[in-house]
């Protein structure tokens, strides 16, 4: 018993509610710790590469003056990363590049870290737990709120660190990872009120992804459309812009996201206040007419209970390319003079200034998210495993049907969101006139395929050898890749290390031609490890929480 | 003032009534076991007094304080085992004592060791690595650990294997016998039946009877069928013997205090056949959870 005595409990002089949040922030860190330690990691990186990246690939005042000329004005590039300002200076640029891209990453991490410190923990049962001990509501709300100020603390760090290794001001540095931080901390309160509305984690993150949509398209109309720029006001991601970091920082402007925190969080807090534990203020039905489609086999199961989930998916996506279509319109390279042009060629960007060569430049980011829904499926194998794959498999249904159905589900719903982003973005294009061509979007799409198998591959072996590793190893890969191929482009190490990644072996479809090679390699080395994986599965313990 | 107290105390969940106008008064030092089949109302009761779910009307108070209004005061003086054990899998059972422990504010750390050891759990295994049963014990340590005046305990030996149950039940007489009061929310007779001063029988959200062991025991009324030689005599009426006419030489009697009247009253009468036995607690209960009409017997 000597471990117990070692740990035996001391008399604290602390306040009691003081020494309780503090214990509840300790062990909220311990819980998220891999996560801050990711997101710190990727904005640290992704703020570095920016500044360094801009100096080495625009070194001249004629090569930014070029670049400020093409790139200053483009709606499509707006859209991404929001308004630009000075990007002339290294300074400017970063603030639209690192501040675009993170301000959206931010609001992600900020609301998963209030949905799975509050809503998740009330799921499990462990909520009902720690208040019933004398443990008071407000309490927990405090240490809910020290919580998210620790992981927001680290990011803002790691961001503020990137930027200054990239020898950027200390002051406009600061700036900036403030108005990421500030999105973050938004987001987190509009985590904290989800939860209170939802009665499941997935219902909280429901919630908080449809307000982050809300306030992407808020930015999007804002810095896109003329005459709508006041709407980019009622966006938090529209305040960071619009603090103007590192170039003119209006620090007035974290009144908003100040107050909009305060009250958000006062009435999740009020709520939580006055609800049941275990329950949201939307009455889930406790009880529903049976409805036996989709109960044939696991994946038809799996297909039922995610159907919502893959219609938000397809639906966002269809959105959001359909929209991106329809602004490819403005993109000509008639608008560009002869010059210019040649100057951008020269770069290597050259083809980004046409309806095409924008298209080609943004599937590969619809490639990126759709890599990221496979290794959500990842993330589903191993709740299933968790939750009930044991009852399942205790019935006659060998692993390898189980595995297998299950990937194929994961790679017909990767399909479709791809063909789907096709489609849309050429439908969008049509709408303002712009004729991108049915097949070569749809051949873009389908481009999105094999590169997903063959993350699929590693990340099911990791799921057949090591299942509580598996789903962060696969987005940890996804992400590492894609960095590799961002950073490794600027630096121009040799080419073997740049084909490291599998990024560099994309083609920039339809500019490009669908190389079916690589694709065919790509396939073929995913199905290998998919078919380890199987060989990898059959012979371990099913493995619980 | 009463450990538990609890008036006109109602819960309505949507359409559903799960707690209907429950009236309960446990003194401090009593042990009362909390009966019902499964959605009868017991965890939805012991959600209310601790105040993690607001009642729809009534109030519930612990030790006179009103846990919905102030959780902190009330839950200071009790102890809590939730049915389901929702733990930290990545602490081990030490760990998750010692965080449950400072959570709140303090245990009895060597009697916390003597009950490790009472109860077989090693405090190095991760809960993660626990079976049902064992993450169990660490929910009844950590709260047995706290000595609160006031235990709550839900179902608290689902999953236990019979040795453990054993303990548990020696550490539930220990509480008392040091004056603790324990809400037993169970629906294991034999355990109930061994350690509960009191007891409550709640279907379908209400309290359908209540009552001291000896007062239940009224109901362990041994029943002896007897079939006489020629036609049954009519017995002069015997205190504690109730008489069932069940065939023109047969009768049914029911002996609340023991057969040893009855058989005295027998002695000079022609019995071709006896048959006695007992009916178990099991058999009282299954007559209140099976009563289609819901029309039960309202406390004696």
């Amino acid at each position: 018993m000597t471990v117990l005595a070692a740990l035996a409990v001391r008399p604290h002089r602390q306040r009691p509610d003081v020494q309780q949040s503090l214990l509840l922030v300790r062990r909220g860190l311990r819980d998220s710790r891999t996560r801050i330690v990711t997101f710190g990691y990727l904005f640290a990186v992704y703020a570095y590469v920016q500044p360094v990246g801009y100096r080495h690939t625009y070194k001249t005042p004629l090569e930014r003056a070029v670049f400020v000329h093409s790139f200053g004005d483009n709606p499509g590039l707006r859209l991404l990363y929001g308004l630009p300002r000075r990007l002339d200076t290294t300074a400017g640029y970063t603030a639209w590049r690192v501040g675009g891209v993170l301000a959206v990453a931010a609001a992600f991490f900020g609301l998963l870290a209030a949905v799975r410190a509050t809503r998740a923990e009330e799921e499990a049962g462990r909520t009902e737990v720690v208040l019933s001990a004398p443990v008071s509501r407000t309490t927990a709300t405090t240490a809910l709120w020290s919580l998210i100020a620790a992981g927001t603390g680290v990011v803002w760090v790691a961001e503020f660190a990137g930027l200054l290794i990239a020898r950027l001001p200390a002051g406009g540095a600061a700036a900036l990872a403030t108005s990421t931080a500030a999105v973050s901390v938004v987001f987190a309160a509009i985590g904290a009120l989800g939860a209170q509305l939802a009665g499941t984690r997935r219902g909280a993150m429901a919630v908080g992804g449809a307000a982050v949509a809300a306030a992407f398209l808020l930015r999007i109309l804002a810095d896109t459309v003329s005459g709508a720029g006041w709407l980019g006001w009622l966006t938090p991601l529209g305040w960071a812009e619009r603090l103007q970091p590192s170039t003119g920082f209006r620090p007035w402007v974290l009144v908003l996201p100040a107050a909009a925190t305060a009250v958000l969080a006062a009435v999740a807090a009020r709520w939580s206040r006055s609800r049941d534990i275990g329950a949201g203020l939307f009455p889930g039905r406790d009880w529903a007419e049976p409805h036996l489609a989709l109960l044939r086999s696991p994946a038809l199961l799996a297909l039922r209970t995610q159907r919502g989930v893959l219609i938000a998916w397809l639906g966002a996506t269809a959105s959001f390319l359909a929209i991106l279509g329809v602004v490819s319109h403005s993109l000509s390279s008639a608008d560009v003079p002869d010059n210019v042009r040649r100057q951008l060629e020269k770069l290597g960007v050259g083809s980004i200034i046409t309806p095409k060569g924008y298209m080609s430049f943004l599937f590969l980011i619809v490639v990126l998210v759709i890599t990221l829904f496979a290794a959500t499926q990842i993330s589903g194998l191993r709740q299933d495993e968790i939750q009930h794959l044991e009852t399942v498999l205790a019935g006659p249904i060998g692993r390898t049907a189980w595995l297998l159905q299950r990937l194929a589900l994961t790679l017909l719903a990767a399909a479709s969101l791809a063909l789907t982003a096709g489609f849309a973005a050429w439908g969008g294009g049509v709408a303002a006139g712009i004729h991108l061509g049915l097949a070569g979007m749809l051949e873009a799409g389908a481009n999105a395929i094999p590169i997903t198998v063959l993350f699929l591959g590693p990340g099911v072996l990791a799921y057949g050898v090591a299942p509580r590793m598996a789903p962060g190893l696969t987005y940890v890969l996804i992400a590492v890749s894609f960095l590799w191929q961002l950073v490794g482009s600027l630096l121009s190490p040799p080419r073997w290390v740049l084909d490291l990644s599998p990024f560099a072996h994309l083609a920039l479809v339809p500019t490009q031609r669908f190389q079916a090679l690589s694709a065919a390699v790509m396939a073929g080395l995913g199905a290998v490890a998919a078919a380890l994986a199987i060989a990898a599965f059959r012979r371990r313990d099913l493995i619980g929480d | 003032m009463d450990a538990i107290h609890a008036e006109g105390l109602s819960k309505r969940y949507g359409d559903t009534m799960a707690l209907d106008d429950l009236r309960l008064s446990i003194p401090p030092g009593e042990v009362y076991g909390y009966l019902g089949p499964n959605g009868a109302g017991k965890t939805t009761t012991i959600r209310l007094l601790l105040g993690l779910h607001r009642p729809s009307a009534g109030t519930a108070t612990l030790f006179g304080v009103d846990a919905w209004a102030d959780p902190v005061a009330a839950h200071r003086r009790v102890a809590y085992v939730s049915g389901e054990p929702a733990l930290w899998p990545a602490l081990t059972a030490g760990e998750t004592l010692e965080f449950l422990a400072r959570l709140r504010g303090g245990a009895d750390a060597p009697y916390r060791d003597e009950l490790l050891e009472r109860f077989d759990l090693d405090p190095r295994k991760k809960v993660r690595a626990l079976s049902k049963g064992n993450r169990q014990k660490v929910q009844l340590v950590a709260a047995l650990a706290t000595r609160a005046d006031l235990l709550i305990l839900d179902e608290p030996t689902s999953g236990l294997d019979p040795l453990m149950e054993v303990e548990f039940r020696r550490c539930a007489v220990e509480a008392k016998r040091r004056g603790q009061t324990i809400l037993l929310s169970s629906h294991i007779l034999s355990e109930v039946e061994a350690v509960c001063d009191r007891v409550g029988i709640l279907r379908r959200g209400r309290l359908v009877d209540e009552g001291s062991l000896d007062q239940l025991r009224h109901l362990h009324a041994q029943t002896v069928d007897v079939t006489f030689r020629g036609s049954a005599p009519e017995l002069a009426a015997l205190p504690g013997v109730h008489v069932e006419v069940t065939g023109a030489s047969a009768r049914r009697y029911l002996c609340s205090d023991g057969i040893g009247p009855l058989v005295d009253a027998l002695a000079g009468h022609q019995v071709a056949t006896l048959t006695s036995r007992e009916p178990s607690l099991e058999e009282i209960f299954l007559h209140h959870y099976e009563d289609p009409a819901g029309t039960d017997d309202v406390a004696r």
